[in-house]
Parts: C-alpha cells; structure tokens; sequence
C-alpha cells in the first residue's frame, strides 16, 4: 500500500486541475465535467482515510460517503445537462459567459 | 512500508500518473469530444487506485455509474449542445488569473498535507480489505435513512431534469 501522504498528494493534485477546469472553461458542459473531477478528489480521499482507519466511526463510514457522493453526482448530472439543453434551447449558446440575463 | 517500493506502489504511481495526465487534458484540450474521452481515462484511473485500496464495490459503482452513465449523459449534452455557425473558444477571458488560483489552491492543499504528520499502519496486514457485507450492513443498517433520502432526491433530480430537458407546447 502506498502511504497516506502520496494518496493524499495525487488527490490534492487532482483536485487543483479540476479548480482550474471550472476557473478557465467557458463551456458549461466542460465546467461541470471539471467539477466531476473534483468530486472524484475527494471521495478518492475519503476512501484513503477510511481504508487507512483515520476517522472515529470506524472503517466503513468514508466508503459508505463515497457511495452517496456518486449518487448525488449522477443526480447533479442529469439536473445539470436538463439546465444546459434548456439554456441552448433558449440563447443557442452553452457557454456560461453569454448567459447573463440576470446581470445588468 | 520501510523496505523500498512495493510492486502496489508502482501500479499506485502509474494509475496517479494516467489519471492527472488525463485529468490535465479534460481541463485543456481544444476539443470537447477530446476533452469527455480524457474524462473517460481519468474516471478508469480513479476506479483503478479503489481497487488497489481494496474497495472493489466503490470502483464498481464508480464504473457502472460514472462510466457508463454519466459520461453517456455528458457526450449526449455536448451532441445536443454543440454551436454550429461558428468555432467557439473554450477559454474565457479569466483564463490566467484562473490557472494562477488554482496553482495557489495547490500551493495550500500539498503544504498543508505535508506540514501535518499522518500515522500510517505499520504493517502490511493492517489493511483488512472492506468486504462487500460490510458495506451492505453499514448502509442498511447505520445509513439506512440517508439512503432513502438520497434515493428519493435521485428521482426527483431525474423527474425535474425530464421536466427542464422536455420540449413545452405552450410557449412555442
């Protein structure tokens, strides 16, 4: 097993390029594939701190979170994808930069 | 885990390496298509380093819903979403002050994880591998509440994003 500190520092890494995803993408659709990423980051490191037993309510709690974390990612998906179609659907554009009805 | 290199942490080190690189090419390649097929290696990565923790059951879940069911819905929405009359650029204007934050986020996160010392198990046996009936006990026993609140938000998410997706006949 690799130790605590690599997990965590590949995780940081990863999340970091998935910050920079959402900071740099215009397309809507990137930025939330960018946001999968960081999900990714940290429910990669709940498993790290729960197969390495650093949490009190014993090993299994980080997993079941990693579990529930990809569920709601999927719901956060689908939710998302519908708002995308809809704004196309109404301003021909995916990018979030053009969509600025509610700026003035 | 003082004797050098174990073999776990080479496959360790070459799935971290496949999966940031592939995370680095979702974030700037210059084709979406491109950019959700990286996607595609970096989740393979992600469930490769759960099996090599021992969690089998997350790196199914982890590709049978987000390899398959996720990335199906994303490249639908890239199809469906795609600008036609013109090339469009993926990067917006905040581009540099973008990569420079997260380069200070980085900066943060690894200085913090290296200033904190972490005990890690001594040897190796201390790694039981989590078995699928454990997990089943803990979410229908301990978590069995959250799973029905995660499963009813689940549909209603899936019903609302029918509803938001699905053409209306009155406005047009």
């Amino acid at each position: 097993m690799p130790p605590l500190e690599h997990i965590l520092v590949v995780n940081a890494v990863l999340f970091a390029i998935g910050a920079m995803g959402v900071l740099t993408r215009r397309n809507a659709v990137l930025i939330l594939l960018s946001v999968e990423l960081m999900l990714n980051a940290v429910s990669l490191n709940m498993v790290a701190f729960a197969v390495y037993g650093h949490v009190d309510f014993g090993n299994i709690t980080g997993i079941v979170f990693a579990f529930f974390i990809i569920v709601i990612a999927a719901a956060e998906v689908a939710l998302a994808l519908g708002i995308v179609v809809r704004t196309f659907r109404n301003r021909a554009t995916a990018n979030v930069d053009e969509v600025n009805l509610l700026k003035w | 885990m003082e004797e050098g290199v174990t073999a776990t942490q080479v496959v360790f080190w070459i799935l971290a390496v496949v999966m940031l690189i592939s995370a680095i090419g979702v974030v700037t390649a210059g084709n979406i298509v491109y950019a959700a097929l990286f996607f595609i290696a970096s989740l393979a990565g992600v469930a490769g380093i759960y099996l090599i923790l021992t969690v089998e059951f997350i790196a199914l879940v982890q590709l049978l819903i987000y390899g398959s069911a996720v990335v199906i819905l994303i490249l639908f929405a890239l199809m469906l979403t795609r600008a036609r009359e013109r090339p469009q650029a993926l990067f917006g204007r905040s581009r540099p002050l973008g990569i420079a934050a997260a380069l200070g986020l980085l900066a943060a996160l690894i200085g913090g994880i290296v200033a904190t010392t972490w005990t890690t198990p001594e040897s190796s046996t201390a790694f039981e591998p989590v078995g699928l009936q454990a997990i089943g006990d803990a979410i229908f026993t301990l978590w069995i509440v959250p799973f029905i609140i995660v499963g009813v938000l689940l549909s209603i998410a899936l019903d609302g994003a029918i509803m938001l997706a699905s053409p209306d006949e009155d406005d047009n």
